[in-house]
Order: structure tokens, then C-alpha cells, then sequence
């Protein structure tokens, strides 16, 4: 038996050898002449953003190694560009639209706690995402014979049947692993931590069953830390402080054929920029824009990330109320909110997937006005203020006024959304949220329902009932609002109340839901927001 | 010796234990590791030629009317655009009709549904050609198109005519029973979702010819097509699948016109061509699951006993039969499921509508008619106010009976299988905590059911349930193993090459699966009907046993001993009758030494399922081999303010005889549950009132997620052998386990039907989206308003 054991380790080693030579091989004939890598003696890093200095160029580690290219076009993906120019095929296509994992990679960023991961949809994710940090892919992460324990999970437990969506779940799978801390201590993951990891991963051959014990399984394996491998060509640091900072027009990143890619990193280069180009195509998480390129292949001239500019992604709480900084993602606010405003960070849970939340932000979800993003009708009910920055210089707009029509609002060319701010709830205010959707996790909504109650001595003083996926824009319900303030806090003040939504609201069928349906369900949501919040009192309230 | 790879594990290592992999045993599918690597090769990631091109098709704007001028100027002109042909540009057959013809590879002057391939381009890149093809000009005459499976019943529109299949008298039966009733449910289809979408990737090769790799699950249908599309001899044409990213009966005949197009170019051009079919075009251009439109009448006892059916089954077959004749049939060959209906007459449609064609998916028109019966055990339940496990089981099928279309009921053993789960899964007790649950419970709903499964294997097309296999012994002991079977995720490469190792009880590591390929083993089935296991490990078997026989003879003759005496034992071959004097000779070297010897070490091999007859005439015969049963119990909660619900329980007891590999097995039902429960609940499809799908993109189709599966989910393979002379007496498993997902849809309608206290059966047509759930809930309500 120990023979055998040691000869089939002996195999192993030698397969691992032939792979990583034969890859090695192909990567170096494959490889374009103007991309670097480490292999190659690379050049001193020039700061690209932010400094009129050196060539447009993308910097990126991939697997641990470093590459330079500055003829990647803006519009480029990073699948795209994995798959093509670098021949690496390891994440696959299955959708193009963030929607089914299948291009899920790790995408790491140095902090002051080591390089830090988080998963993304390579699909719709641009190269710039890529600049200066540290991507894995499955074949990265592992080797035949040498597997991650992720990896190894999944074979011990058959996660695998078609195979094609397994590259993505092992990213998901391997990130879970390093957030949760497993590559330092073995320790044991929660079901709930497991579903929140793969709510971004579509399997149609194995149920998910086996994948979830692999998820598990992972967890008793011996650990390994994915960073040694990032780091295994060394570790770069980038500090956007310590460089002098240009708050003139900053050099574009990239630039390829006209078109033209900008990654400012304050607020004065964005307004810089925005007074050039009035027109430029705004990218902050880019879930949604990013299908433009991949389904409808539009190709834009000038692209603005925002991403990267550290005041937009900030939270603030004071006096009161808490300032979110437009570029916040929804995997941070997740965090920011969960004290403060619980059934608003519950609600974050089932917005898109792990993947989405991770480069979705809240600002993008308010200024992309699309009538059932998830955010606004909560951010309505709250009556946010939205603050607005940009050419014609900063103001504040209540977000009661910010949408004036299908996909429109008040933001003119040249402006962009900088904070929400909202005030923190007394003991006697409540939030409640409904999403309403075929499938639970990863879902758009067919009614999204947000209610703010201040209730105070048995009345109902103050009500915001606002909804998502009943008209053109997240509408509020003012009848049923008035239907409700000044009536005793009662279950037969929202039946009655309920009768108002007819009034308020004239939703249309689609492929989500038929018009009757998302009345309806309005009508009872506002019952059910009443049994959850007496739940305890009530008796039967479940 | 020459050199041994150091991936052969020393011979000697391997005699003192059994050959490992064998069948029966746990193994990890063959790509496993590669898989989690992402280095398991799809057509996608293969490295492209020089100078390859890439191909997307122009779509119809309306669903039906007349191609009055289609003009490309814009196309041709656009950047990167290389060519584009239309069907004038077809060298050969212009139709790829799989059985009947009725596929025109672009319209044929006339568009049938939104979306149709009018023509195709081929550019520099992916995105070039997507962007030209939306540059061409077309006008149209449009006509009026028919959309729903009712508009054709009523102008008597079909791809194909009707069929009934008989029993006894239904007419007289239902007439005069104490209890008739009547029902009906529509059932909508599914769209495969296979992750990795249609593809094709078509090499010029010798005399005009083409090597096409395509994500096919009948590369023979492709090639065979092909050859016809380009005008040459199926001998120019290879095809060859080394695995799909998941298929599911989506890729059984569509992924022919890919093919075929990407051929056609790669003719033309003397270039290679890659035709990728984008996850929207993949939607709007493939064919799905059947709707159907099903009706009943029934006669019954008071005890809820079947005495006569009358059903009705109208299939959504879309604008052309593709394989709807045979699906619609399969629908009613189940529509009984394991139900004696004593009298019955069954009739199906196959409507024809202004839509893609519909066209093989898991279970092939068999989930469709199966869950009208599961739909009607509960209707009569609520009729005669009893359990509705109780009124199965008086209606269950006793060997000796016959089926509506002649087949004898024997090894019908799904009672016990029943009773089984029944008490495993505690089914009275948890009935009893549910109706206190619901007692307790204003809003919140419990539904449990457990419906059983009785599934015909066999394709019903009889010449079909034939396969080849091809196996090569090297002098280094190392096996070559390939057959006509395609690998789409279920493990049938595992499976087949466990197979192999048995039979001469060899590790598994020495058997090497390769690609399914036209010239290796030709003339091959589809891998459907769950029959590639069945199909093609009998054929690897075969092909083994005639080269364990040729190895044999070789042996009696060179040890001179009795065949009796040579053994295939842990990796060895044993010469010799005593036990202590046996010759222990290592595979390799036997079988170098029966090289030397000049014995043959290759063969095909070949299978023809036996038994299975059948007259679609009379509608008579034995069209199946074999049953595969199996049942599901599902627990439900639903919310009756919005209709949302969670599956909090399931419980699978499932018979696949004795399995070649219980993990493979196992995979298959967890994986067909989840995605039948899929087609029943979150997966609607959806075209608007011009024809146009809706539901066309991960965005709008929804899949379940990790978070939908049960809380509490087990999955127990029900042991005992095939009476049947199947390999190893397993039974298939590919599609009967997708019908596990009809308990759930019970558990719903009877979480639903607890608001009217279990007197009325809540309409409750497929999928149970909250939207329906909610309805049925407020249907309820009415009916027991005083």
C-alpha cells in the first residue's frame, strides 16, 4: 500500500512538472509581442493613473506573475482577454452577463492586512478592474496532483458533472475559503455562509447538493493560502497617496484605437475629466452597463471608472446620519448597514450574487434608474438626500425628486451622484423590505416594497411606502401613505390602506409578473409588514 | 523493456489487491480533476487555427410572414465581415430536418417564428460578426402567427397527426362509473440552460470534406447532415465530441444547424470557422421543452379507483416536428405512470405554433404526461376525501396487467419501493404535523406528497437501441476505449471504462476513454433516452469479451491448459488450475506475449437492445425493456400573502438496479430532482403577444440557485438487480429521476389546497411561480367563502 501511495506521489510530481512545463511553452510562443511577464525582464512600474508620465498601460499579477500590456482595448473584459490574447481558457462563458458564475475569478488588492480577495464576474468586469491587482484563476489556484483544497473538495465529494461551471464555483468556493479565515485555521462554515458564497454560481447538472458538502469538506483539508501564490513573483505596492496626484485632466489608462479609458483617483480629476469629456460613459461597478459591451457589443469611446476613487467609497455616521459614499458596494454596505438599518443589509443579501454585490455600488443603483433596482425604494422610504456633484458645481436633491422618467433623472452631463445620506430610525421609526421574485437568491425583482413607519403611541405619525417594479420609475404610494398616517397602528388600518394601492400604482405585466399579481401582492405586503413587525405581540403572526 | 510511462503503476504493486475502479465502485468522474482545474478541454477552449473565423447568424424580426427582399449590402460591407451566405449559398440539402424534413437551415422564404435564421456572416471576430448581422434589411409580409397550443387545436394546425393508444372502453367505463370527473393542466416547458452553450468549431479537411468538432449528443446525425448540407459522401465528414458542458437533450438535434453552417463556410473559405451561439441566441434560436395542454375525464369509484380515462395531450411542437412525433408519444406512453387505468384512451396532439421547435429534453415528453397523472391522483383525492397517498396506492398497476398500449406488467415491484419510503421518511407522522401546523398557522402553509416514478427505458424508435464500441489493448497493458456515446457531465465515460476494467479486472487507471468520434465507431445513437450506459456498456462488454476469448485461446494453446484455467485477476492473468501453482502473469506482459504470438488485441464491439417491439399502427407492443421506478416525498411551506414558498424536505429512494457507480448514480438523481423541481417552480418561459421570447437570458430565466435546494434533502438508491439482462443488471438513470420534481409540485398543491381544508384540488398550472401559487391560494379562499 505505501508502495503504491508512493508511487502514485511520484506521478503526480512528474505530471505536474510536464503540465507546467508544456503550458510554459505555449503561453510564451502564444503571447503577443508587446505583452510582459515576468518571465521577460519587466521594466520599472510607472504609475499610470493619475500621472502624465510613462505610456498607457494595464499592470496586472495573474496567477503570480506580472504583465504589462498597453494594447488592451478599453471595452476589454477580463474573460475576453484571459481567453483570447492570453489563450488561458480556464474560466468559461456561459452567459456574458454576470449572471451564471461560470467566469467567477479572484481578484486581489494590497492592503494593510495583506492582499485581500473578493470574487467578480469576468465577464462583465473591464481589464482596468485588473490594474495593479492580483488575479487567480483555477488553474492558478491548483495543480493536478496539488489541488486546492477547494479543488480537492469538490473531487472527494463529486461536485462536478459537465464540469463547466465548476471553474466558477472553485473560485467561489477558494474565496469563501480564504475570507472565512480557513487558510489559517481549519474551522467550520455555516450553510448560510456557503449559500451566500455560490448565490452567483448556476449548476444544471448536480443540484448543488455535493458542492455544498465540498464546501464543507474544504474546511477539514490541510489549509493553503492562495496569497503565496499571488505573491510568488513578488509583491508590488501601490499607494495612490504617496504619489503626487495631478488634479489636472489625468492621462488615460488605456488608449486604443480613439478609444480611451480614465481611472481618476479624486473627486478633482473626475470633475477634470468630466469637463473634457461631458459625455463619457460612467463606470462604477459596471453590472449593468458592462452588458452593453456583452450583449449588445457596443463599444465605447470614453469610459470614466469610479471606482477608484477612495472619497466616494467612504461611510460616514453623524449626528443622526449616516452618509454612503456613491461608490460604496453593496458587499461593504452589507457591513456598513447591518447595525444600523438590519432589514436594509437583509435586503442586500438577496441583491444579485456574492460576485455582483462585490462590484455593484449603491450610487450605480440610484443613478442607473432602472424602475426595479432593488436600493431606490428603500432609499425612498427613508427619504434620502442625494448629494450631486460635478460641472455646474455640488447641490443637494431629495431623492423624492430625482427621477423624472423612465431611466432618467435630474443628473445632467457632466455631474455625477456623489452620497446618499439618510438618517439613522428612532426606537419608534421601522423599515421594512419585501422583494418579491420567482427565485429567491439572484433575482430581479417583480415587486420590490419598502415601508417607513414612525409609529408613537399606538398612531401611525409619519408613513413612506415606496415600490420598485410598479411603474416606470421606484414610485412612492402617497394615497396609501395618507390612508395610513393618523389611523391607530392597527391590522385593519393596513387592510384598509391596502385598498389605496390600486390608486398609487398601475404596474404593468412582463416577464417577471402579470400586473394583477403585483398589485396584489403590494395589497397583502402591506398586511404582512404588519404581522412582522407585531410578530411576538400578536399571537399568530406567522 | 522499453520505456513504461510513469503514470503505469508497476505491475507487481497491483497484484496483491482487487483491480481498483472496477464497476460498482464510488469512483470520481474521469475529468473530476480537470474539471476543478478548468482544464478540461470544450470547444471553446480549444487553440484556434491560423486564420480562424468566427460565424453568427442574422434573425427574423417577426414570427411569421414573407421574406419579400433581404438585403445584405450593410452586412457584407461591415468591418471584419469575411462572407455571408444564405440558403442560395447551400451546396447541397437545404433542409436538416432530423426524421421528417421541415428544417430549412435559414427560412426558406417564409419565416415561422421570431428569431429564424435568415442568413449568416462570417468575420475576423466574435463581436465583428455579431454587429453585422444586425445591419441587414429585410422586409416582410407578415402574416398572422399562431402562438399558443389552444389558437392550433382550434385551426386544427399540427406538425404531425394525431395518435391514440387504447384500452378496453374508456368511453363506456368513464360513462357509467359512480364518479366522473373532469380536469385539465397546462404544463409549460423548460429551456436546457446547458452552461456551456451551442457550438461548433468546422475544419477544412481532405477533398472538400470537413473535421467538425461540435457539442453534439449525435455526432452521426451531425455528420450525416453535414455531408448532405455540403453535397459530399458522410465519409468526408468526421465529427467528433470529446465532452459537452451539459446537454440535457438540447443538443441532440440542434446543434446540427451550427454545425452545418460553420461547414458550409469552412468549405467555401478553405478556413476554420467557429459558429458560437451566444447564451441569447442560444434561447431564442434552440428548441426547448414541450408545453403541453393536457384534458381528462375520468370514471371512479367511491373509493377513488380508476375504472376508465379518457386524456387528451396537445404538445407545443413549435413550426416544425423536429423529434415531436416520438416526444408526444413518449407523453402518452406515461401519462399513466404507474397507474392501471383499467379503461383508457389516450390521444395526442402535436400542435403546430409560430415558435422555435421544440424538441428533446430529460424525460422527452415522459415528465409532461407523468405529472397529469400525479395531477389527477390528487383531483380524485380531494373528490373522494382521502389521502392521496392512499388513493395511488388502490390505483397502482399489479404484474399481470397490461398498459394502454399492450406492454405486460411484470417486475412491477414500485409498491414496495413505495412502502418503503413511506416509512422511511415518516409520511403519516409528518402528515399529522402538518394538518396541526396548518391548524396553528394563518399565513404559513405545509404540503407534503410522495408520488412514485415509473419510467419506460428504450428509445421507442426500436432501430435505435443499438451501439458500437471500439477497444484496443497496447502491448503496454493500456486500454483504448471508445464507443458511440457522448459525455455530457453523466459519467457515461466513467462508467463505460469501469465497465472495461472489469471485464478484465484491470485497474481503472489502464483504461483510457477517448472522444466520440464518426470515424471510430460509426452510425451511433443519440445519447438520450437514458439508454448510454445501457447502449454502450453492453458494447464495450461485448468488444471485451471477444477479446478475453481470442486471449484465452491464445492461452490454452500456448500453456496448454483448459479455458477454465485462465483468469483475469488483479491486473494479472492466472494460468494454471491449482491454486498454488498458477502462473501469475502481469496484463501488460500477457498480453505482449499474446502480441508476439500475433493475436489480434483489437475489436469493435456491438449491442441491439432485445425484447422491444412495437406497432404504432395497432399502438400495441413492448416498446420498452424495462421500467426504471423510484419515488420522492417533498414537504413545502408557502407564504399565502405573497405565494412564495421554500422546499424544506425532500427524500428520494430510487431504483437503478445494481449501479454501476453509486456516486455517478447518486449525482444524477440529486442533479435530475433539482432540476425537474426547477421546471415545476421558478423556470417560466414566456413569449409576448408577437411571438417574441421574453424569457431570453439568465436574467429572466431563472435556474434554482444553491439556496433552493431542501433544507434537508436524501437521496438512497433502492438495491436490487435488474430482472432484465442490462449491463450488470443496473437500470438507467439519466431522466427518471427528473420526474422526483413532481412531488414538490403536489406538496404545493396540497399546502394550497389545506386553505379549502383539503375539499377542493387548487388549480395550479406549471411552473408554481409565487405569482401561481398565490392565485391558487386566492382561488381557494373563494371557494370556501360562505
Amino acid at each position: 500500500m505505501f508502495c503504491y501511495m508512493l508511487d502514485q506521489l511520484v506521478r503526480k510530481l512528474q505530471s505536474i512538472l510536464r503540465t507546467e512545463l508544456s503550458t510554459e511553452i505555449q503561453r510564451c510562443r502564444a503571447m503577443p509581442p508587446h505583452i510582459r511577464h515576468n518571465g521577460v525582464k519587466a521594466a520599472p512600474f510607472n504609475r499610470a493613473v493619475g500621472q502624465k508620465t510613462g505610456v498607457s498601460v494595464i499592470r496586472f499579477n495573474l496567477n503570480g506573475r506580472w504583465i504589462e500590456d498597453n494594447k488592451i482595448d478599453p471595452n476589454c473584459t477580463i474573460l475576453k482577454y484571459l481567453r483570447t490574447t492570453m489563450m488561458q481558457p480556464d474560466a468559461k462563458e456561459g452567459c456574458a452577463a454576470g449572471d451564471c458564475g461560470a467566469c467567477t475569478l479572484m481578484l486581489g488588492e494590497m492592503t494593510e492586512r495583506g492582499i485581500e480577495y473578493r470574487t467578480l464576474n469576468a465577464c462583465i468586469a473591464l481589464m482596468a478592474n485588473a490594474h495593479e491587482r492580483y488575479l487567480l484563476t483555477p488553474s492558478g489556484i491548483g495543480r493536478a496532483g496539488q489541488l486546492h483544497p477547494a479543488q480537492q473538495a469538490m473531487v472527494d465529494c463529486h461536485g462536478s458533472q459537465c464540469g463547466f461551471c465548476t471553474p466558477g464555483f472553485v473560485m467561489s468556493l477558494a474565496n469563501l475559503y480564504q475570507q472565512a479565515g480557513l487558510h489559517a485555521q481549519q474551522s467550520a462554515l455555516t450553510d448560510e455562509q456557503i449559500h451566500a458564497a455560490l448565490s452567483g454560481n448556476l449548476c444544471r447538472c448536480t443540484g448543488y447538493r455535493p458542492i455544498i458538502e465540498a464546501a464543507h469538506k474544504m474546511a477539514e483539508l490541510p489549509v493553503c493560502d492562495v496569497r503565496d501564490i499571488s505573491a510568488r513573483s513578488g509583491v508590488q505596492t501601490f499607494n495612490p497617496q504617496a504619489e503626487n496626484v495631478s488634479p489636472t485632466s489625468p492621462q488615460a489608462l488605456q488608449e486604443v484605437d480613439g478609444r480611451r479609458l480614465f481611472m481618476p483617483l479624486t473627486e478633482e480629476q473626475l470633475k477634470a475629466l468630466l469637463r473634457e469629456y461631458p459625455e463619457a460613459c460612467l463606470w462604477a461597478g459596471g453590472t449593468d452597463i458592462g452588458l452593453e459591451i456583452t450583449q449588445r457589443f457596443k463599444q465605447f469611446d470614453t469610459i470614466i471608472c469610479l471606482n477608484r476613487i477612495t472619497t466616494l467609497a467612504q461611510t460616514q455616521e453623524q449626528g443622526g446620519q449616516l452618509w454612503l459614499g456613491a461608490g460604496v458596494t453593496y458587499s461593504q454596505a452589507e457591513h456598513q448597514l447591518a447595525d444600523l438599518f438590519p432589514s436594509f443589509a437583509q435586503l442586500l443579501h438577496r441583491i444579485g450574487s456574492r460576485q455582483i454585490r462585490n462590484m455593484g455600488t449603491l450610487g450605480g443603483n440610484i443613478a442607473n434608474a432602472s424602475p426595479i433596482g432593488d436600493t431606490p425604494p428603500a432609499f425612498l422610504a427613508l427619504n434620502a438626500t442625494l448629494e450631486i456633484d460635478g460641472n455646474h458645481g455640488r447641490r443637494d436633491v431629495a431623492i423624492d425628486d430625482f427621477y423624472l422618467g423612465y431611466k432618467q433623472t435630474v443628473l445632467q452631463p457632466g455631474e455625477y451622484l456623489r452620497a446618499i445620506r439618510i438618517k439613522t430610525l428612532q426606537s419608534s421609526e421601522s423599515l421594512t423590505l419585501h422583494k418579491i421574485s420567482k427565485r429567491y437568491d439572484d433575482d430581479i425583482s417583480a415587486v420590490m416594497f419598502a415601508l417607513y413607519l414612525d409609529v408613537q403611541n399606538g398612531i401611525i405619525e409619519q408613513a413612506r411606502l415606496a415600490c420598485g417594479g410598479v411603474a416606470a420609475t421606484p414610485l412612492r404610494a402617497l394615497k396609501t401613505e395618507q390612508a395610513l398616517i393618523g389611523q391607530p397602528f392597527s391590522e385593519n388600518t393596513f387592510l384598509q390602506a391596502a385598498n389605496s394601492i390600486g390608486q398609487d400604482y398601475q404596474p404593468l405585466s412582463d416577464v417577471r409578473a402579470s400586473k394583477e399579481y403585483r398589485l396584489q401582492v403590494t395589497r397583502n405586503l402591506l398586511l404582512k409588514s404588519y404581522l412582522e413587525l407585531t410578530a411576538g405581540q400578536a399571537g399568530d403572526a406567522a | 523493456m522499453s520505456h513504461v510511462s510513469s503514470k503505469v503503476t508497476p505491475w507487481e504493486a497491483r497484484r496483491q489487491r482487487p483491480a481498483k475502479g472496477k464497476s460498482g465502485s464510488k469512483l470520481a468522474h474521469e475529468s473530476a480533476e480537470k474539471h476543478v482545474l478548468g482544464t478540461a478541454t470544450y470547444i471553446d477552449d480549444m487553440p484556434e487555427s491560423a486564420g480562424t473565423l468566427f460565424a453568427a447568424v442574422g434573425k427574423s424580426t417577426i414570427a411569421h410572414g414573407k421574406i419579400l427582399s433581404l438585403d445584405l449590402t450593410a452586412v457584407r460591407n461591415a468591418p471584419g465581415v469575411v462572407d455571408v451566405i444564405t440558403l442560395d449559398d447551400i451546396p447541397g440539402e437545404k433542409d436538416i430536418g432530423p426524421v421528417f424534413k421541415g428544417d430549412p437551415i435559414f427560412a426558406d422564404g417564409v419565416v415561422e417564428f421570431h428569431g429564424q435564421a435568415l442568413f449568416a456572416v462570417v468575420a475576423e471576430s466574435f463581436e465583428q460578426a455579431k454587429r453585422a448581422v444586425l445591419l441587414a434589411q429585410v422586409r416582410y409580409e407578415e402574416q398572422p402567427a399562431l402562438l399558443t397550443i389552444k389558437e392550433a387545436l382550434q385551426q386544427n394546425a399540427f406538425v404531425r397527426p394525431a395518435h391514440s393508444m387504447q384500452k378496453g372502453n374508456a368511453r363506456m367505463a368513464v360513462q357509467n362509473a359512480p364518479i366522473q370527473m373532469s380536469g385539465e393542466l397546462y404544463v409549460k416547458g423548460q429551456e436546457h440552460f446547458y452552461l456551456e452553450g451551442q457550438i461548433s468549431y468546422a475544419l477544412p479537411a481532405e477533398d472538400g470534406g470537413i473535421k467538425l468538432y461540435c457539442s453534439s449528443q449525435h455526432p452521426s446525425e451531425v455528420q450525416k447532415l453535414v455531408a448532405e448540407v455540403l453535397d459530399v459522401p458522410i465519409n468526408h465528414v468526421q465529427v467528433e465530441v470529446r465532452r459537452m458542458g451539459g446537454g440535457f437533450g438540447g443538443k441532440e438535434t440542434q446543434a446540427a444547424q451550427w454545425g452545418c453552417i460553420a461547414s458550409v463556410f469552412a468549405q467555401r473559405l478553405n478556413r476554420p470557422v467557429k459558429m458560437r451561439l451566444d447564451r441569447q441566441d442560444d434561447m431564442v434560436l434552440t428548441g426547448k421543452r414541450h408545453d403541453f395542454y393536457n384534458r381528462y375525464h375520468l370514471g371512479i369509484d367511491e373509493n377513488g379507483k380508476i375504472l376508465g380515462a379518457d386524456i387528451e395531450l396537445a404538445g407545443f411542437c413549435g413550426y416544425s416536428p423536429d423529434l415531436s412525433d416520438a416526444i408526444v408519444d413518449r407523453a402518452m406512453f406515461h401519462v399513466d405512470n404507474a397507474y392501471d387505468l383499467n379503461n383508457a384512451r389516450v390521444i395526442g396532439h402535436r400542435c403546430k405554433t409560430n415558435t422555435v421547435s421544440n424538441t428533446a429534453y430529460r424525460g422527452f415528453g415522459g415528465p409532461q404526461g407523468m405529472i397529469f397523472a400525479e395531477a389527477m391522483l390528487d383531483d380524485i383525492a380531494r373528490k373522494v376525501g382521502k389521502d392521496p397517498l392512499d388513493v395511488r396506492k388502490i390505483n397502482f398497476y399489479r404484474d399481470g396487467g397490461s398498459t394502454h398500449y399492450g406492454q405486460p406488467i411484470e417486475d412491477f415491484y414500485l409498491p414496495e419501493l413505495v412502502a418503503q419510503l413511506e416509512h422511511d421518511c415518516d409520511y403519516r407522522a409528518r402528515r399529522t404535523a402538518i394538518a396541526e401546523f396548518n391548524r396553528d398557522h394563518r399565513w404559513k402553509k405545509r404540503g407534503l406528497a410522495l408520488t412514485p416514478i415509473r419510467f419506460g427505458i428504450s428509445f421507442t424508435i426500436q432501430f435505435l437501441n443499438q451501439a458500437g464500441a471500439l477497444v484496443h489493448i497496447y502491448t503496454d497493458g493500456s486500454v483504448h476505449l471508445n464507443h458511440g456515446g457522448t459525455e455530457m457531465g453523466q459519467g457515461l465515460f466513467t462508467k463505460v471504462a469501469q465497465v472495461v476494467a472489469h471485464e478484465f479486472d484491470i485497474d481503472i487507471d489502464m483504461v483510457q476513454a477517448s472522444a466520440t468520434a464518426t470515424d471510430k465507431v460509426p452510425n451511433t445513437s443519440p445519447t438520450a433516452a437514458s439508454s448510454g450506459s445501457d447502449l454502450n456498456g453492453k458494447a464495450a462488454q461485448n468488444a471485451c469479451q471477444i477479446l478475453k476469448s481470442r486471449l484465452v485461446q491464445f492461452a490454452q494453446q500456448h500453456f496448454q491448459v483448459n479455458a477454465v484455467d485462465v483468469r483475469f485477476m488483479n491486473n494479472h492473468v492466472v494460468i494454471g488450475a491449482n491454486e498454488d501453482s498458477a502462473q501469475w502473469i502481469s496484463f501488460a506482459d500477457f498480453v505482449t506475449l499474446a502480441y508476439q504470438n500475433r493475436v489480434s488485441l483489437s475489436t469493435t464491439g456491438y449491442y441491439a437492445t432485445p425484447k422491444i417491439h412495437y406497432n404504432r399502427d395497432t399502438a400495441n407492443g413492448r416498446p420498452f425493456f424495462y421500467y426504471a421506478f423510484g419515488a420522492c416525498c417533498a414537504e413545502v411551506e408557502i407564504d399565502t400573502l405573497t405565494g412564495e414558498y421554500k422546499v424544506l424536505r425532500a427524500d428520494i429512494l430510487h431504483d437503478v438496479g445494481r449501479s454501476l457507480n453509486p456516486a455517478i448514480d447518486i449525482g444524477q438523481i440529486e442533479g435530475a430532482f433539482i432540476q425537474g423541481m426547477g421546471w415545476l417552480t421558478t423556470e417560466e418561459l414566456l413569449w409576448d403577444d408577437k411571438g417574441r421570447l421574453q424569457s431570453n437570458s439568465a436574467a429572466t430565466y431563472k435556474i434554482p440557485t444553491s439556496v433552493d435546494i431542501p433544507e434537508h434533502f436524501t437521496v438512497q438508491l433502492f438495491d436490487r438487480a435488474n430482472a432484465e439482462d442490462t449491463i450488470y443488471n443496473s437500470k438507467a438513470v439519466g431522466e427518471p429521476p427528473f420526474m422526483h420534481g413532481i412531488a414538490v409540485w403536489c406538496a404545493l398543491r396540497d399546502a394550497v389546497a389545506s386553505v379549502a381544508d383539503y375539499k377542493i384540488s387548487p388549480p395550479l398550472d406549471t411552473p408554481a411561480t409565487p405569482e401561481r401559487v398565490l392565485n391558487a391560494v386566492m382561488f381557494c379562499q373563494q371557494e370556501i367563502r360562505p
